[in-house]
């Protein structure tokens, strides 16, 4: 089971239904595209690629170090079909893995389309097009840029997938103190996820796009000329704008369950009696330990070592850190469609045949 | 074994084929769920899933596994089945990353084995993931195990989920068979024994390339694909047409998915 | 009395792949209720003229259906295309691509369904196309766990199911069992005495006396030959000539060099 693929359980419903209610426009814009093009050939190739990711998530790639990995396909699939296709067709491979595979679950759906369909397309068609910019098709100029691609887009996709993780036991605990869902905050879920992703799961998805690319430039380069037909004008971004809007506006609502504080997690409120009480309170009456627990110092301090840097603004404080995982969700994907929006788009259009 | 992505692709090449041949051949079967419609099936035990993601009691979450175990039983799904394809996963995945949950959670200290200070917060924390998957993936399991595919797409479409998109999702299962023959006979021909032998750069050459070759079969398929659908009507929109009608049993399977799902989220809550 | 306007006219129908020309100068009519057989070698040009024939792709010359011109501009009307399709179903060689629905109950409705036929007459017709296709107790059957022979029986009827008066086969007993095989010539039998128009690509120049009543002879994109098809099969020249048939040696065991000729049957090995 890959890590990325986020199962039922680890998400509070309503995270879910946040996810899902975000991803929605983006399918809505994706599918109407679909619909726009139908009369050509994209219904079966949407399928067919989505079929192809599928099937490559199985592929055991042998990495650099003698170990070998899996990838995700998403690199390849924005470079095939641009980012709306992909977004569909990586959607469509989620969902048959959650539903006959048991990889990723059925109310997390929305998250992970959300972090590897959504923001994992948009980043490598967004990484893509400014790296290979106007580089001829069989330059080794566009291996590399699919392999940053797939590589960019996959930490993308873990980092949105640990912020979500992370602000679980920020909000949702019993009164006990008990996490309810995912146990680990931000400062153990980002680097725990990224570590992996950022070595070995990062690496096997920058081998696939970049071997697929140097594989088709020598035999078949009218895939890499994308084969998703240009589209005539832009379709309007309005629903996507909404469900944006939607989101940031139920951001607060999640704040508002956040009850319990963050510092109850750090270390360093051990040794606070405010906090000290608040998390007597709120754990049966039990005094906690006046010292920072054996196992939790010692990991902590493991896991917070690289990121002591940046994380003390938002980390300390969970009305902040839910909001920046709302915000840095939408931003990195208002930023790609945006970069989509560029002058790369009108390269394509005649490309296609 | 260095030269062994071969064969471990192979192994899940055949691992996700046999899986779906065993899914089906459990739906094809009698049982309890098999009986039941798809619509009612997928949304009850969509239902019972969020019950089983919502509950804050570690009771009801028993309870709802209990319920998902006597659904299996009752439906003939073989022990086998559920413990390869849903338990031992989820424990395994799930147990690991609870593990140090144990420690790392803080709150009442209720016991110090080898020296690390296991919380009572920690632990209940741990059950409470491990006990959600399970349970999830079980529910979800059901409904794949005892529904023909082509029941479920209708069932999502019944739904209103998009014509296209159920289209597209059919489309997307049964290629998958057809790559997946594909990747593993392109595989086989590439089993060898000097494999081994081979600079790590150029099994990684060889591993991408067959990527590549099975890329490029896609996309022809495709184009392949797309006349064959136009030779048969389609001319752009996409059409459907569900012949499911619900019975008697039907809605007292659908009264008791609701009740139980009620239940669970009231007692839960 | 004026003879009947054949079904397809096509007069120097020419076709390009890109820079390699697949159709060179077709000129060609193919006759109402007669069946036709199109025989050559892979890429003799056999399976561009099907799809030429059914719309799905168009290339330059002119090619007539019904005794008027069929151009893409004609398909792109509904109503036209609807008639046409209708009327005119095509089998691809491939059943991969033919099939291309989660069921084959789904298979079968699809053809229907895109022709806008109300929901009741596609379950009594696809009903009746299960029945007479032997397809029954397949209803919910994806079509990975169908056998090949179940799959071609499919794929036939996802085309009779619209009752069709053309139907176009492209190579439709390459690849079967020996069972499946006679299933498939039964039923082109059937359609002789002018019950369908059939045009049938093959190789296969064993069935060709069975299911055929005017052979085409194609050898790179053009038409080497016609006839009927026992002064085609007869023709060992001819057939040498265009690939349809090749030497074979046998070492006797006496030593003695043997070489006669062979009809090649594609997925029956050598006859």
């Amino acid at each position: 089971m890959a890590p990325m693929h986020i199962p039922d359980g680890y998400l509070s419903p309503s995270t879910c239904a946040a996810l899902y209610a975000a991803s929605a426009p983006f399918w809505a814009v994706a599918l109407r595209r679909v619909r726009r093009l139908l009369l050509t050939r994209f219904v079966p190739l949407v399928s067919l690629v989505a079929a192809f990711s599928f099937v490559v998530m199985m592929f055991n790639l042998p990495l650099p170090g003698g170990t070998t990995g899996h990838a995700v396909g998403i690199g390849i699939a924005a470079i095939v079909l641009g980012p709306w296709g992909a977004m569909l067709a990586v959607s469509v491979a989620l969902l048959i893995q959650a539903l006959f595979f048991g990889d990723g679950g059925i109310t997390t759906l929305g998250a992970n389309v959300f972090n590897m369909a959504i923001v994992g397309s948009l980043t490598a068609s967004a990484c893509y097009r400014l790296l290979a910019a106007r580089a001829p098709l069989i330059s080794p100029r566009r291996v590399a840029a699919a392999g940053i691609a797939g590589y960019v887009a996959i930490n993308a996709s873990a980092l949105c997938a640990a912020l979500q993780l992370g602000i679980q036991p920020l909000v949702f605990t019993d009164p006990t103190g008990t996490p309810l869902y995912a146990p680990y905050p931000l400062h153990i879920a980002i680097p725990a996820m990224m570590i992996g992703h950022l070595t070995l799961a990062g690496l096997a998805e920058f081998v696939l796009s970049a071997g697929i690319v140097a594989y088709l430039q020598t035999s078949d380069l009218e895939l890499l000329r994308g084969a998703a037909p240009a589209r005539t004008a832009a379709p309007s971004l309005r629903p996507l704008w909404i469900g944006l809007a939607m989101l940031l506006i139920l951001t607060p609502l999640g704040l508002l369950a956040a009850g319990t504080a963050w510092s109850e997690w750090s270390p360093a409120a051990f040794a606070d009696p405010a906090s000290r009480a608040q998390i007597a309170a709120s754990s049966l009456g039990a005094a906690p330990p006046a010292h920072v627990p054996a196992g939790l110092g010692r990991l902590a301090s493991v896991w917070a070592a690289p990121l002591r840097g940046y994380s003390a603004p938002f980390v300390r404080n969970p009305a902040l850190a839910y909001a920046m995982t709302a915000l840095l969700g939408a931003g990195f994907a208002l930023l790609a469609v945006q970069l989509l929006r560029g002058p790369g788009v009108r390269s394509r259009a005649g490309a296609a045949d | 074994m260095r030269a062994g992505f071969v064969e471990r692709t192979l192994e899940d090449l055949h691992r996700a084929t046999d899986l779906a041949v065993v899914s089906e051949r459990i739906a094809d079967g009698p049982g309890l769920l098999q009986r039941i419609d798809a619509r009612v099936k997928l949304a009850g035990l969509a239902a019972l899933i969020v019950a089983a993601a919502v509950a804050r009691s570690l009771s009801v979450l028993a309870g709802l596994f209990a319920l998902a175990f006597a659904l299996a039983l009752a439906s003939r799904v073989p022990i086998r089945t559920l413990a390869t394809r849903a338990w031992i996963g989820a424990l395994v995945f799930s147990g690991a990353i609870a593990l140090p949950a144990i420690a790392l959670t803080p709150g009442r200290v209720v016991g110090r084995p080898l020296g690390i200070e296991v919380t009572l917060q920690g632990l209940r924390s741990a059950a409470f993931l491990v006990g959600r998957v399970e349970t999830a993936a079980t529910f979800a399991l059901l409904l794949v195990v005892t529904t023909p595919w082509g029941r479920i797409l209708a069932a999502l479409r019944a739904f209103r989920v998009p014509v296209v998109f159920v289209v597209i999702l059919g489309m997307t299962y049964r290629y998958v068979f057809v790559l997946l023959r594909s990747a593993h006979d392109m595989f086989v021909a590439r089993r060898s024994r000097s494999l081994g032998l081979l600079p790590a750069s150029e099994r990684r050459r060889l591993a991408t390339a067959t990527a590549g070759v099975l890329l490029s079969k896609t996309y022809r398929l495709s184009e392949e694909v797309y006349l064959a659908m136009q030779a048969r009507g389609f001319r752009g929109e996409v059409f459907a047409m569900d012949d499911a009608r619900m019975r008697g049993t039907d809605w007292i399977a659908a009264l008791s998915f609701a009740a139980f799902a009620g239940t669970a989220v009231w007692l839960g809550r | 009395m004026n003879a009947p306007v054949p079904l397809f006219e096509l007069d120097s129908l020419t076709f390009r792949y890109d820079e390699v020309v697949a159709l060179d100068g077709v000129t060609l009519a193919i006759p109402r209720g007669k069946r036709i057989a199109l025989l050559g070698p892979n890429g003799s040009g056999k399976s561009t003229l099907l799809r030429l024939l059914d719309g799905l792709e168009f290339g330059s010359g002119t090619l007539r259906f019904d005794g008027a011109e069929f151009t893409e501009e004609r398909l792109r009307d509904e109503s036209f295309a609807n008639d046409f399709r209708r009327r005119v179903g095509l089998v691809f060689q491939n059943p991969d691509v033919q099939l291309f629905n989660p069921s084959v109950f789904a298979e079968l409705a699809f053809g229907p369904l895109q022709l806008r036929w109300s929901p009741a007459t596609i379950r009594e017709r696809v009903a009746a196309a299960m029945r007479e296709m032997d397809l029954e107790g397949l209803r919910d059957r994806p079509p990975h766990r169908l056998s090949g022979g179940e799959k071609k029986r499919v794929a036939l009827a996802s085309v009779l199911v619209v009752d069709p008066e053309v139907l176009l086969l492209d190579e439709p007993t390459a690849a079967l069992d020996p069972r499946a095989q006679s299933q498939v010539i039964d039923l082109l039998v059937g359609w002789g005495e002018g019950a369908k128009t059939t045009v049938t690509a093959t190789q296969d120049l064993g069935i060709v006396e069975d299911i055929a009543d005017l052979c085409v002879v194609f050898s790179a994109g053009r038409v080497v030959a016609q006839g009927t098809p026992s002064e085609i099969v007869g023709d060992e020249d001819l057939l040498r000539r265009t690939g349809l048939l090749h030497e074979h040696r046998h070492v006797h065991a006496d030593g003695s060099v043997h070489v006669h000729p062979h009809l090649h049957r594609p997925g029956r090995g050598h006859s």
